[in-house]
């Protein structure tokens, strides 16, 4: 079984699924982290002022620090609802004052009695503990008193999560919300594709007319695309009926002729001209049968056109061996015959047989039409392309003729009128091009092509 | 000098603190079998509270289990944190629940780690005030009250304020010299509670105790003597004294009123805690679910501590109507504020003040 391919909006909508996924992760560890600082940055300023109250509440009585931890201190500490409280004040002497001396010996405060705060662990328990100093000068004692004081961490783990909580409940909405309004706008800017999709439904089979629907600048290359599809379609199409309609009509005119001599052969009786008329169906056979391969190779030409792969192949051999198998064999005329290679090698991408099909073609139709005593064919090499020139010391064609000698069955007497619209045919769809041109050694009939594409690339008629 | 003095602060703190560690006074015992006789296992409630007020309530509490034996064992409120100390130190218990009016001493203990969790329905019923993290419940209401001589105190010279009181003393220091009592705050939890928390609410405290001393105070360990020096008319007003307790010693026949003070009155939950090497937690659970439940809580207002946690207040007690209502009902706070008395530094410095502006008589 075939899988079939995931739909655009199915790709979309998972890829923006995911995107947002990772985002709202994201956000999540972000605003976890941001709550355990927002809890903890509230919370220590809770046990920093009961530090405070405390460390007010040392005096020097008598020449002997003592504390009076307020209520309010505890009251303080008690907003963390169910948070246990240790704290340990230690006099300028280093006694301690009251609490326990355990807790003081893990912190104390910072340079200068500053505010110190860190995660500790006592009485195996996890908890936060500020210390700070508060200096005392008395006629008898000057130094630093210290207030340790500690606490669970129940209340902030707690704050911590309600507010992780709360951030991821509106990440998720969010991300549901854009997730869903993703899915709406993909559906939006897919649906020109459903239109053109209707409008190529609703044609019919031989409509080939292009597409005129408006659509976003990203579809219209593909509309173009399609409409230069159905553009070369229509074009073949009607080369095709043309083609049929002209053979149609040529092949009707020799086989009523031939008809006709046949008829005639059959009703008279005179033996003289009964060989005359043989001799004359003898002719139109001949003829019928050069047509019928014109046609066929036409046809091949023309169906080769669309499908034969291109070889890279050089073209200097293919217009040798076309040349030798050319010459004739028996020609009442003295004729000199020239080929000129050229010095680097002539590559283009190419179907063999088509090409060898034109060049025989041109080569054909010098002999019979221009050939006086001169044929040569060369090949020349140019950075833009490569030329193919068939030269003869006929009189040659004016370009406004040539250029109606293209078309299929337009003889100038002789021949079917095929010859040189085959390889025209060739020509183009070799990307190249067929000319005519005065040169130095008489009149060149001349086949274009474009260099091969360097190796690697893909060769494109 | 410093250093002497503080060897003597050392000494001081030694000779307060070693004789009740190393003569711990025993606790009396009393067994309250099951149905079919049987004395063990039974759920050890160790309490600082009389036997006269729990006794109902746990006869009550064996009408619903029959199955289950109970043994109270009752203390002095500082010997039974002592003994909670030492076992939570050592990491060891045979108490299954503590009962404590000092209720200051039970959130130390919770502090210091001693306590297990409990959550059910009836502790979640609880006023915020009244629980702290699940492990300390106050399952009383009981207010701090003048107690007088119903006899020998004419009535216009009942006071009804602290005010009223201070007056008193002023306009007739002889009638009232050596006959005013309260606990003695060094030996009773509850006394120091009382008083500390007197002294933070009521502006009037400084001038009372410096009354108490011109008079001489006369200080007792515990309620009971309190109450039978009253009713015995060698003293003829006691302060600050357990309302619930004296209202029991009214009901059984002493001829004394009981007044709560107009201007303020400070009320005490007795707390509840499961150690955490309780043996019997489970049983610990049960007893103290049904001394919060409806049952408990009616038996406790009819026969134990006879007011009520609403804050309702018996009919012959002198108090004005709707105390709770106008906020004159100042229940102390089960929670970490309680820590506060529990210090060292201030408790010597409060009974330093104390001792110097009252004169206690023992």
């Amino acid at each position: 079984m075939i899988r079939r391919p995931l739909s655009l909006a199915t790709r979309l909508i998972v890829l923006m699924a995911l995107v947002l996924m990772v985002g709202a992760a994201g956000l999540v560890a972000l605003a976890g982290a941001y709550a355990r600082l927002a809890a903890d940055e509230a919370y220590d300023r809770l046990l920093a002022g009961a530090a405070f109250q405390i460390a007010g509440s040392i005096e020097i009585v008598d020449g002997v620090a003592g504390v009076d931890p307020p209520v309010s201190a505890f009251e303080t500490l008690a907003l963390a609802q169910d948070d246990r409280v240790f704290y340990a004040v230690i006099g300028p002497d280093g006694a301690l004052l009251t609490g326990e001396e355990a807790l003081a010996r893990l912190i104390g405060p910072g340079p200068s009695g500053g505010l110190e705060t860190a995660n500790l662990v006592h009485r195996g328990v996890a908890v936060r503990a500020v210390a700070i100093g508060r200096a005392l000068s008395d006629a008898q004692i000057q130094g630093q008193a210290q207030v340790v004081v500690a606490q669970t961490t129940l209340a902030r783990e707690r704050l911590a999560q309600d507010l992780t909580v709360k951030a991821v409940v509106i990440v998720a909405a969010l991300s549901a919300l854009a997730l869903a309004s993703m899915a709406l706008a993909v559906r939006f800017a897919l649906s020109p594709l459903k239109r053109l999709e209707a409008v190529l439904r609703e044609r019919g089979p031989t409509a080939l007319h292009p597409i005129t629907l408006a659509t976003p600048k990203e579809i219209t290359p593909l509309v173009g695309a399609l409409n230069q599809f159905t553009g070369r379609l229509a074009e073949h199409l009607s080369a095709t009926h043309r083609f049929i309609a002209d053979a149609a009509h040529q092949l009707r005119t020799p086989i009523a002729a031939l008809a006709g001599q046949v008829d005639l052969l059959a009703h008279d009786g005179d033996e003289g001209r009964r060989r005359h008329h043989l001799q004359r169906i003898e002719e139109r056979t001949a003829q019928l049968s050069r047509l019928t391969t014109q046609l066929l190779n036409h046809a091949m030409v023309i169906h080769r056109a669309g499908t034969a792969t291109l070889d890279r192949l050089d073209i200097t051999d293919l217009a040798g061996r076309v040349l030798a198998s050319a010459i004739p064999l028996s020609d009442d005329r003295d004729i000199e015959i020239a080929f000129h290679p050229p010095a680097q090698p002539a590559l283009v991408a190419g179907d063999a047989v088509s090409l060898g099909e034109a060049l025989g073609n041109l080569i054909h139709n010098a002999l019979k039409h221009g050939v006086e005593r001169r044929l040569s064919v060369a090949v020349l090499v140019d950075p833009a392309s490569v030329t193919i020139q068939v030269i003869d010391d006929g009189p040659g064609i004016p370009v406004d003729q040539f250029e109606a000698l293209l078309e299929p069955f337009r003889s100038r007497g002789g021949g079917f009128g095929l010859g040189l619209a085959i390889a025209n045919e060739v020509a183009e769809s070799h990307g190249g091009s067929l000319s005519v041109a005065q040169v130095e050694s008489g009149f060149a009939v001349q086949l274009r092509l474009p260099h091969a594409p360097t190796r690697g690339q893909e060769a494109v008629p | 000098m410093i250093a002497w003095v503080r060897t003597l602060a050392a000494l001081l703190a030694v000779a307060w603190a070693v004789p009740a560690l190393a003569q711990p006074v025993a606790p009396t015992v009393h067994l309250f079998p099951a149905s079919d006789g049987t004395q063990a296992p039974a759920l050890a409630i160790h309490a600082a509270t009389d036997l006269v007020a729990m006794a109902p309530l746990i006869r009550d509490f064996q009408q619903r289990y029959p199955d289950i034996p109970v043994r109270f064992e009752e203390y002095v409120t500082t010997h039974l944190f002592q003994r909670a100390t030492a076992d939570c130190a050592a990491g060891r218990g045979e108490m299954d629940l503590i009962l404590s009016s000092s209720a200051d001493q039970v959130v130390a203990l919770v502090n210091d780690g001693c306590a297990q969790q409990h959550r059910s329905l009836e502790t979640t019923r609880l006023p915020a005030w009244a629980r702290w993290r699940d492990e300390v419940f106050g399952f009383t209401f009981e207010p701090a009250a003048i107690v007088v001589h119903r006899d020998l105190v004419p009535v216009t010279e009942v006071p009804e304020t602290r005010l009223d009181l201070i007056a008193l003393l002023r306009a007739r220091p002889e009638r009232y010299r050596g006959r005013i009592g309260t606990y003695d705050i060094e030996l009773s939890g509850i006394g120091f509670l009382f008083a500390a928390t007197d002294a933070r609410q009521s502006s009037l405290f400084g001038q009372l105790i410096e009354a108490f001393g011109r008079t001489g105070l006369v200080t007792r360990c515990c309620s009971a003597d309190l109450l039978d020096d009253i009713a015995a008319g060698r003293l003829l007003i006691g302060y600050n004294i357990l309302a619930s307790y004296a209202y029991g010693a009214r009901e059984r026949g002493a001829p004394i009123e009981i007044v709560l003070p107009h201007d303020g009155t400070i009320v005490l939950s007795r707390a509840a805690m499961i150690p955490t090497h309780a043996p019997n937690p489970a049983l610990a659970r049960l007893f103290l679910d049904h001394l919060l439940s409806e049952r408990g809580q009616a038996i406790a207002r009819t026969q134990s501590f006879f007011f009520g946690m609403d804050g309702s207040v018996p009919l012959d007690v002198i108090a004005p109507g709707g105390m709770a209502a106008a906020g004159l009902l100042r229940p102390i706070t089960i929670g970490p504020a309680l820590l506060a008395e529990q210090d060292r530094a201030r408790r010597q410095r409060f009974l330093t003040t104390w001792r110097r502006a009252a004169r206690p008589v023992p």
